[in-house]
């Protein structure tokens, strides 16, 4: 089958060429096998806050944790279908409620000590259960989320565990392939209690080596590693607060990756031959909230307009310059079950008019507009939400602007409805976890998920909607649950509960020497097949 | 003396005290939960409610600063909420780093700016003199974060010789490697300095040539450079003392932005950083060992009055 596929490729490339009117040069690049050795020089936005994976919640600390570590399972590259990781198989009950996992044999922590079924029913119950010995070992930000609905774990034998659910959930595959499921050896936090946080143990292809304070991690391939050992000897990663100094270190040779370009550099790195630019489109979303709590924004006819009324395509294009693809939709494209059949809202000034009109406001209202100053997946919110302001005003919708700082503006903007919250309208943004339809749909525009349960700032609410979001989350098969969540997702866009806007691209640049470096959308940097061309 | 310097020292601790006390007040008067901060968006509101009794933040702030005050006094700063570790080896480490970054500014401002601040006065109204002044009044108006960008882009990516950010060469840790890591950021952190010394000590050395025993020095026959280096220097340097003491005030300012700028993992990193994460533990804890530091500077500095000016005598 694979055999067939690749000769069909071959022919398919061939045709190509011959069309084209040639026949490609051999490139010696894709001849070369891979080279062992090298560093690679990551240049972070800020200092990792732990390198001990349950207690991760940022990008920063996860691309230094990842290579370090190994899920019970594991995402496929550039996709977020699970595969086998440090379990090598699985099976699911036909009730949904138990996971039996059959672990790797032979697997040990960098630290020696073998890695089993007794290691996995610590890690997880050090997180979820509030009377482990070890669980005041950490903060772990994602128990609930990851482990909520766990009611058990039991070690079945040396390698077999099974872990027994309260209830039915679809997504809960995808949480045994999240950082929290990422296997830390028991007797390393038995010895460092709570500064297992400095002193990272884990099963992964590169293993811990030192840590200073803002300066660097550094981390070293593991030669005893249970897969294939990686090629690259050594990785290091600096925290470069500064997106310009981030720039120009990358320039003069002080890091040779880096994340986060300014987008008004992209183009010049792009056609720079000493660089590679891989993309990728993320698990994002940013959008804006219409509280539909308030008049006049209760009607369905004005959020449409507001929809139509705004040039997302010139902000795209304008601001965000080919660090954003235009958002037609709640769910980023890379996650199954996204569908582009939905209503569209394409930059309509005139027939924006006419919804506000037919809805009674033909001359529109004031209203107004929060956005935070900056924030995590924010990209630029205030330049944004100006540009959007301007288009609103275009259309008699007058926005006054306030801004805030991130901090202050989660705990003032996402607020239950009985504090009834000054903003009509919030710019927010979303990066998924798992990559399952769920941890965008549910979280965000689920009926029950109004905050203080979930994100559902906006306080939208369709039947409909809801009980499709219910029954997605508790079927096991994945063709019902793409139909259910297609047709979810047709009904919140028609219903226009936020002004969607772009979904951010992944964005590294690297030395042109580093070789096969593949982004994937839950945001770690995965090195362990990449190899430096000496 | 002693008996002065410890009174001083005494001192220290109403300050100390107000300091945090005021700091505690406006973090807790920010908006924002750091139990929320921390967990981020995606953490329900029971694990936060949870973390917030686990740090103690459910308690009134009194009960919250008695806690952490009593902690200090025992050695106890307490842990980062952010960083996870404790505060004390981790803000002395920083703050062993921005000492060195201010020192070596300090050093280089004095050197270049007291100098420049002679020959302008000696040759007042000379081509020099004028140059001299034009280029203190840039160097005075430079924004110190467009500087250290520039700074960056010229000595580290044209020239190359300079590191652009950091504070080590990965795999060459030494004392010639940070040298050189603090060169650019002293150097945009001194810039300012250099020029508000060069500028007091220039018109404080006017002053001085001008007086009845310069001229008597003069006429007696004495080389310019005694004249200038034994009787004038000695004599102008009370203000142009008071005011590096003072510029060791706007260091600790210039100094959290320069940071920021090369990434160069000091206290004012820290702070900032912690101050947006509302990490309570990491800011107070910066912000006592600032303080501290700024009073005990103005202490070094009314001795250093003593030492320079044989007329002042403290405690007696």
């Amino acid at each position: 089958m694979v055999l067939r596929q690749k000769l069909f490729s071959v022919m398919m490339l061939a045709g190509l060429c011959l069309a084209l009117g040639g026949v490609p040069a051999v490139r010696p690049a894709l001849a070369q096998a891979p080279q062992d050795g090298g560093t690679i020089v990551v240049g972070l936005q800020a200092e990792p806050a732990t390198l001990d994976p349950p207690q991760l919640s940022d990008y920063n600390t996860a691309r230094a944790v990842y290579n370090m570590y190994d899920g019970l399972l594991k995402f496929k590259d550039e996709s977020t279908e699970v595969q086998p990781g440090l379990a090598e198989s699985w099976e699911i009950s036909t009730d949904g409620l138990v996971y039996t996992l059959h672990l790797r044999q032979g697997v040990k922590f960098h630290d020696g000590t073998p890695f089993n079924a007794e290691a996995v029913k610590f890690n997880l119950e050090r997180q979820f259960d509030v009377n482990h010995p070890y669980h005041n070992t950490g903060d772990f930000a994602y128990a609930d989320f990851t482990w909520g609905s766990v009611k058990q774990v039991d070690v079945v034998d040396d390698h077999t565990v099974k872990i027994t659910l309260k209830n039915v959930l679809a997504p809960f595959i995808s949480h045994l392939a999240m950082h929290p499921a990422f296997m830390v050896s028991p007797e390393a936090i038995k010895k460092y209690g709570r500064d297992i946080s400095t002193h990272p143990v884990g099963t992964g292809p590169y293993r811990f080596v030192s840590w200073t304070p803002g300066a660097e991690v550094v981390e070293e391939q593991n030669p005893d590693y249970w897969g294939t050992p990686a090629h690259v000897d050594k990785l290091i990663f600096r925290p470069i607060i500064e997106d310009q100094a981030r720039l120009t270190e990358l320039q003069a040779g002080g890091i040779n990756f880096m994340v986060n370009i300014p987008p008004d550099d992209l183009a010049g790195l792009k056609s720079d031959p000493r660089f590679t630019v891989v993309e990728q489109t993320g698990m994002h979303t940013w959008w804006v909230y219409l509280n539909t709590m308030k008049e006049p924004l209760k009607d369905v006819r004005v959020r449409q307009a507001l929809s139509y009324a705004v040039n997302k395509k010139a902000i795209v294009d304008n601001i965000l310059k080919e660090t954003g693809v235009l958002a037609i939709n709640p769910m980023p494209p890379v996650v199954w079950s996204y569908t582009d059949q939905v209503e569209r809202y394409d930059y309509n000034p005139e027939k924006a008019k006419q919804l506000l009109a037919e809805a009674g406001y033909p001359n529109g209202f004031p209203c107004v507009f929060w956005t935070p100053e900056s924030g995590s997946g924010m990209q630029m919110p205030v330049l944004m939400s100006t540009a959007i302001q301007a288009d609103l005003k275009l259309v008699g919708v007058d926005c006054q602007i306030k801004t805030f700082e991130w901090g202050a503006f989660l705990e003032q903007g996402v607020v239950p409805p009985d504090k009834k919250p000054e903003w009509d309208l919030m710019a927010f943004s979303w990066i998924g976890d798992n990559g399952d339809p769920d941890n965008h749909l549910y979280i965000l525009l689920s009926g029950d998920q109004w905050p203080p349960n979930g994100f559902n700032c906006g306080y939208y609410k369709n039947d409909q909607v809801d009980e499709l979001l219910r029954q997605g989350r508790t079927t096991l098969d994945r063709a019902k649950r793409t139909e259910i969540y297609q047709q979810a997702q047709k009904l919140i866009v028609q219903d226009a509960p936020w002004i969607l806007v772009d979904h951010e691209t992944q964005i590294v640049v690297m030395d042109q020497h580093i070789k096969n470096f593949k982004l994937h959308p839950t945001g770690p940097f995965r090195f362990a097949d990449v190899w430096i061309e000496q | 003396m002693t008996r002065y310097v410890v009174q001083r020292l005494l001192s220290l601790l109403p300050v100390l005290l107000g300091v945090t006390l005021l700091v505690f007040l406006v973090m807790q008067l920010a908006p924002g939960d750091p139990a929320r901060i921390m967990l981020g968006a995606h953490a329900n509101e029971e694990s936060v409610t949870q973390l917030r009794r686990d740090l103690g933040l459910d308690q009134p702030w009194y009960v919250q600063f008695a806690r952490w005050l009593g902690g200090v006094l025992r050695g106890d700063w307490g842990r980062s909420i952010q960083l996870k570790r404790e505060v004390l080896p981790y803000i002395a480490g920083r703050f062993q780093n921005s000492a060195y970054l201010m020192l070596l500014a300090i050093f280089m401002a004095c050197g270049m700016g007291v100098p420049a601040g002679i020959l302008s006065a000696v040759r007042q109204y000379s081509p020099g003199d004028r140059i001299a002044m034009v280029l203190v009044l840039i160097g005075f108006s430079t924004p110190v974060f467009w500087l250290g960008i520039i700074l960056q882009i010229v000595f580290g990516l044209w020239f190359g010789i300079l590191p652009v950010s950091g504070i080590q060469t990965p795999g060459q840790a030494g004392t010639l490697d940070l040298l050189l890591h603090m060169v650019l950021p002293s150097l945009a952190l001194a810039t300012a300095p250099m020029a508000i010394i060069a500028r007091m000590t220039r018109s404080s050395m006017l002053e001085v040539i001008r007086q009845d025993y310069m001229r008597t020095a003069h006429a007696k026959g004495l080389a310019e450079r005694v004249m200038i280096g034994r009787h004038a220097l000695r004599n102008s340097l009370i203000p142009v003392v008071t005011i590096i003491g003072l510029q060791v005030g706007y260091l600790l300012g210039g100094d959290i932005l320069v940071e920021l700028v090369f990434s160069y993992p000091g206290i004012g990193l820290a702070m900032v950083t912690g101050i947006l994460a509302r990490d309570f533990p990491l800011v107070q804890g910066a912000i006592l060992m600032v303080a501290a530091s700024y009073v005990v500077v103005n202490l070094v500095t009314d001795l250093a009055y003593a030492y320079i000016d044989p007329r002042i005598r403290y405690g007696e």
